[in-house]
């Protein structure tokens, strides 16, 4: 119906600009968001179902006292892989999977800012847990705990390859979480349709732009943990070695101060589903939008704020420890500011008993249980009793299951109309709703007692003696019971997609706009792109908003792959973007890392270099511009439909947010490292440094070289300005002269130590932030090189120069934290 | 329907009577635990009226009477700004800024353990997948070594100083106190006291590998006077062999591969690899809470602890049966 407002042949004509070419290999070149998202969430699923049976087989063996299903090391495996699976693999995942389908279709875009950058995201997702589980292959699954506390997991104690698999695995697994949050960030910055301000997006998206900034500030945290973790472990460095001067807290705070956010992270999300949901199923809008919009956005920044609350049994000081304890309270009052709004939203309205209604509603009651047992864990004395005891399974499964699981199950019976123009069964799905909140309570309420009754967690095995044995055969009936809950869920997906009733446009009558496409909506999501006028665009009428948005009218945008750009806040259009084809580069790449960890896993150098080089070339290959965005007339062109200029220059890009956010995800794993650094320096037991401050006579002259090198890089920037291609060129070889310059004096600098990174704890972190610095200026060069033979060929106008802006930003970035370093390595202990 | 409720009832009863010999941490047999276990009930009873108000409001936000309306209507009606201000902000806040109050004060009674009335220092060194426990005096010189069974005098408060010979583990007497870690590189301190004699179990609560569910210890509270006795026997070397068997037992000890990990003080086995035996006879468990010490176990654990407790550190033996028999027969005597 509504779409027949743009005539049938320009549907067509988008079609065939939109579409994906057909076959197994053109799916693999394919970059449109709702395949990834649908990619995604089938893939987030089945390592659902997986870590679900390792729960199963965990549960089966715990039933009674002293069973022997399952061998102690067969157990350690479960339970680790059970949590890297449903936190790691699952709950993030699952919720980028319905953020990547639905973010464009609610904003009003064509695609997301970064299509490729999308593909790599979903190819190194998957690749990574294919990597982390191939390690059941080799009978060597990691088998540390996902939360993997040094020294246990040092090769002392840990010798096999179970560990690498993890921390390399992870780390790998960073890369998809941190390219698609920068996605998110830029895409939510600069890809709304007009109008679609910042005061009304749906929360859902609130919560995705909140954990997606978090990401770029915690993913760092956890890198820098895995990457001192396998130093250690394959070259025998010691950060974590209380022998030569390591402390095994340390990777205990780097790993909270990621995992306490990331708890936040794969959460928010969900109940920004919840928050946009259950207004649909009361028939009027949210209550209190503004107050759940900021309690979404200072639940993440408090997150931040409490991860001691993971170690109060450390023995660390009193008073920093009232501090978290306090800060782990306070997060408890924007929750509370969203329970209420959802309350006053039922209350309000009048609730129509559908599927997703039931799982939002049981949500809350859920929520509830598991902030309250929260809570009780932030009282200090009293979390020496239930830290590490049954009682935090029973609070983490509330969180995670409460305010992941339903809700995603939810949002699935919600938007499984939209994703593929079927309704599911309404009544296995109230079935299928009633078996999982039973089920779940009857499961892990109990265990809660078995904390309280002093069951310690991670164990697989107990005496009877000790009184537990009842109450698990309870968990198990009732784990089992949820799983069925789950089976019901699994079977309905695959009736309905077979034979569901056929959905219609808005089947729950929403008022979002992904509900005003077609369903499954055509691959160019919008034929028009709409202009927004309120934050309910399908209840404008019944709501009486003053204004009315245009969602069956407006530009066409006809002229290849193209979208609208509009400012951050007010999302007021300002120019039309090319958006990029199809391409095989993102899974090339993602292959390449992987043989790249497979290298790192098996040490064998040769691979793991040979496919650093492959990694560099499919980067390069990436980023060469496409014969038809070099054939851009000099000049500005501009689109005769909207009269907004075509493509974009500057920091305010979309290109330009992409590299800003890359610098500042950086800067954060540099700043991570100095923490580290000073940590350790802090708790030092001997002299730090062991041999007294490093020598000034090599680092500061060449200090001045890189400045330099930044200087020209500047000059060489303004002088595309210009259009002075001959000053870009002079510019960039001259940073890239200095640049090699200051690689090889620092070359002279590290042999001229005495001693070796595996020396001390010293010597290891001097030597991890030193050669990833020079690392960076390398990876810096090469962007610089690459820009040089592009400046060669002429690629570059003053009206199109985005990708030397970008490189010289990085170069900038790369300058600036070596600054960091000088101040921190060499300076400061002169006046510790 | 009388049927169904007394089967109900009885099985209520044996949970009960099941749990009858588990801790229970809301309701401590000393300190620090008492003051952990009130602070935890001001909790819990808050917690369980706020889940109950939110449920009850749940419910009647979902069920309350409305009047009929045009199923297609939209509309904004009510205030909710009241609900989220007063519900969401005002009475959470007054309610945490109330609890953290008495977690400042539970704090300030639980951290740091009277200095009256203590009965010493010992120090518990972590391993895998045992306890280490050394006597130390006031001023910090070893009186002895041994494992795996603390005994502590009713009424008074005994010191401990944690740290680790491998990875983290973590010392948890459910019954007497909360958690305190033993990570290796530092020391941590925690105190228990129990009210009343009775034997409370400890266990690690730190995943610490393959082992960690079979790290218990037993913490004995008993009088005064039999805390001072255990003192003077644990301080003694082991008791010389009395028979033949016992003598032969001994040989045989020293020259196996026992020898190599274990120390019976007043012999010529001094390793220090394994846990102490110099008065294994005196402890009520072996292999840390794995199995009650009677002979048939000792005997069982000797020949193949791999079988009982598999991946622990302590290989299969294959000794003779006399050597076993023998060795067993001078382990048990030595109290």
């Amino acid at each position: 119906m509504a779409t027949n407002a743009v005539a049938v042949p320009v549907q067509e004509q988008l079609t065939e600009i939109w579409e994906t070419p057909p076959g197994v290999l053109g799916r693999l070149s394919s970059v449109d968001h709702k395949l990834i998202g649908k990619r995604y969430l089938v893939t987030a699923f089945a390592f659902l179902i997986a870590g679900g049976i390792e729960a199963a087989m965990m549960r089966m063996q715990l039933a009674r006292p002293g069973q022997t299903l399952v061998t102690p090391e067969q157990y350690n495996q479960l339970f680790t892989m059970h949590g890297v699976s449903m936190i790691f693999l699952y709950a993030l995942p699952v919720l980028s999977g319905f953020s990547n389908y639905l973010w464009p279709l609610m904003l009003g875009a064509r695609d997301m800012a970064y299509p490729r950058v999308n593909a790599l995201s979903y190819w190194v997702f998957v690749l990574a847990g294919l990597f982390i589980y191939s390690s059941f292959l080799v009978g060597q699954a990691p088998d540390g705990g996902w939360f993997a506390y040094t020294p246990l997991t040092s090769h002392d104690y840990s010798p096999g390859l179970n560990i690498d698999f993890y921390a390399l695995g992870l780390i790998f697994l960073g890369i998809s979480t941190t390219v698609g949050a920068i996605n998110f960030i830029a895409t939510l910055a600069k890809l709304r349709a007009p109008g679609m301000s910042i005061n009304r997006l749906p929360i859902f998206v609130w919560g995705t732009i909140t954990v997606s900034v978090s990401i770029v500030f915690a993913i760092p945290a956890l890198t820098v943990d895995l990457i001192f973790l396998y130093f250690d472990r394959a070259f025998g460095l010691h950060f974590f070695d209380p022998g030569a001067g390591g402390q095994p807290l340390l990777w205990q705070h780097l790993f909270w101060i990621f995992g306490h956010p990331w708890v936040y992270i794969i959460v928010l999300p969900a109940m920004g589903m919840v928050s946009d949901i259950l207004p649909v199923f009361c028939r009027r809008p949210l209550v209190g939008y503004t107050y759940v919009a900021l309690a979404t956005v200072s639940t993440g920044i408090i997150g931040f704020g409490v991860w001691v609350h993971h170690m109060f049994a450390t023995g660390l000081p009193l008073r920093s420890m009232s501090f978290f304890a306090g800060a782990s309270l306070v997060i408890a009052i924007p929750s509370g500011v969203a329970v209420f709004a959802w309350l006053a939203t039922i209350f309000y309205g009048r609730p129509w008993f559908k599927t997703p209604f039931l799982f939002m509603a049981g949500f809350v009651f859920l929520f509830v249980v598991g902030g309250v047992s929260g809570v009780m864990t932030a009282a200090i004395p009293f979390d020496w009793q239930l830290t590490d005891s049954y009682f935090v399974v029973a609070h983490l499964h509330y969180v995670l299951i409460g305010i992941n699981v339903f809700p995603v199950i939810g949002a699935l019976y919600f938007w499984f109309p939209k994703i593929t123009g079927r309704m599911m069964s309404e009544q296995l799905g109230k079935w299928s709703f009633w078996v999982m909140f039973v089920g779940f309570n009857l499961g892990f309420f109990p265990m809660h007692v078995l904390g309280l009754l002093g069951m310690p967690r991670r164990i697989y095995t107990y005496q009877a003696d000790f009184g537990w044995g009842p109450l698990n055969l309870l968990v198990t009936i009732g784990a089992l019971v949820f799983a069925t809950g789950i089976l019901l869920v699994l079977i309905n997906v695959i009736v309905s997609y077979v034979g569901g009733a056929p959905a219609g446009d808005n089947p729950w009558d929403a008022p979002t706009l992904e509900w005003s496409t077609t369903s499954p909506p055509p691959v160019y999501n919008f034929a028009a792109i709409p202009t927004i006028r309120s934050r309910h665009p399908l209840w404008e009428d019944r709501l009486g908003e003053t204004g009315r948005s245009e969602i069956y009218g407006g530009p066409l945008l006809l002229d290849g792959r193209e979208t609208l750009a509009t400012s951050p806040l007010d999302a007021r259009a300002r120019a039309v973007l090319r958006m990029p084809t199809d391409s095989y580069w993102p899974v090339t790449l993602a292959v390449s890392l992987t043989v790249f960890f497979y290298g790192a896993l098996l040490q064998w150098w040769w691979l793991a270099a040979a496919a650093g080089v492959a990694t560099a070339f499919c980067c390069a290959a990436w980023l060469w511009p496409s014969e038809d965005a070099r054939q851009l007339p000099p000049g500005a062109v501009t689109n005769a439909e909207t009269d907004l200029p075509v493509g974009q220059t500057g920091q305010t890009s979309v290109g330009g947010w992409g590299m800003s956010l890359l610098v500042l995800n950086e800067a954060t794993f540099f700043a991570y490292l100095l923490f580290s650094y000073f940590y350790l320096s802090s708790l030092a037991q001997h002299a730090w440094p062991p041999e007294g401050p490093p020598a000034l006579k090599l680092v500061l002259p060449n200090t001045l070289v890189l400045i330099a090198s930044s200087v020209t890089a500047w000059w060489a920037s303004r002088g595309i300005e210009a259009d002075n291609r001959n000053r870009l060129r002079i510019g960039l070889i001259s940073s890239i002269v200095l640049g090699a310059v200051f690689l090889t004096i620092q070359g002279f600098e590290f042999t001229s130590k005495d001693f070796r990174p595996n020396a001390s704890a010293y010597s290891s972190s001097f030597f991890t932030i030193t050669g990833f610095h020079a690392a960076h200026v390398l990876i810096g060069l090469l962007m610089l090189a690459v820009i040089l033979i592009r400046a060669f060929r002429g690629h570059f106008r003053s009206s199109n120069h985005l990708a030397v802006t970008n490189a010289v930003l990085y170069w900038h970035f790369v300058d600036v934290v070596w600054l960091a370093v000088l101040f921190s390595l060499y300076i400061a202990p002169r006046f510790g | 329907m009388i049927t169904r409720r007394t089967r109900i009832a009885a099985l209520a009863v044996t949970i009960l009577a099941a749990c009858r010999r588990a801790s229970f941490v809301l309701s401590s047999s000393g300190e620090p635990g008492r003051d952990e276990a009130g602070l935890g009930r001001l909790f819990t009873i808050v917690g369980m009226v706020v889940v109950i108000i939110v449920a009850a409001l749940l419910l009647t936000a979902i069920f309350r009477r409305r009047p009929p309306a045009d199923p297609n209507a939209i509309d904004r009606r009510g205030r909710g700004t009241l609900w989220i201000l007063t519900g969401g902000v005002v009475v959470p806040a007054v309610i945490l800024v109330t609890l953290f109050f008495f977690v400042l004060i539970t704090l300030s009674t639980t951290a740091q353990p009277p200095y009256s009335n203590v009965a010493g220092t010992f120090e518990i060194v972590g391993h895998r997948w045992w306890w280490e426990i050394r006597r130390v005096d006031d001023t910090g010189r070893p009186q002895f070594v041994t494992a795996n069974e603390l005994h502590i005098p009713v009424g008074r408060t005994v010191r401990l100083h944690l740290s680790s010979a491998d990875v983290i583990h973590s010392f948890w007497v459910p019954d007497l106190a909360g958690k305190t870690d033993l990570i290796p590189g530092q020391i941590n301190t925690a105190w228990i006291e129990a009210e009343k004699p009775g034997v409370y179990a400890v266990h690690c609560a730190e995943y610490c590998g393959m082992q960690h569910a079979n790290m218990s210890m037993s913490v004995v509270a008993e009088s005064d006077a039999e805390f001072q006795q255990w003192l003077a026997s644990q301080t003694a070397d082991a008791k010389p062999p009395q028979t033949d068997d016992e003598q032969r037992g001994l040989d045989a000890f020293v020259g196996s591969p026992c020898a190599s990990c274990h120390q019976i003080r007043g012999t010529p086995a001094a390793a220090i690899v394994g846990p102490d035996l110099t008065h294994l006879a005196a402890r009520r468990m072996i292999g840390a809470g794995a199995l009650p010490n009677t002979v048939g176990n000792l005997s069982g654990w000797i020949s193949n602890s791999q079988t009982i407790k598999p991946g622990n550190v302590m290989p299969a033996m294959y000794l003779k049966p006399t050597d076993l028999h023998a060795i067993v027969e001078y382990l048990g005597g030595l109290k």
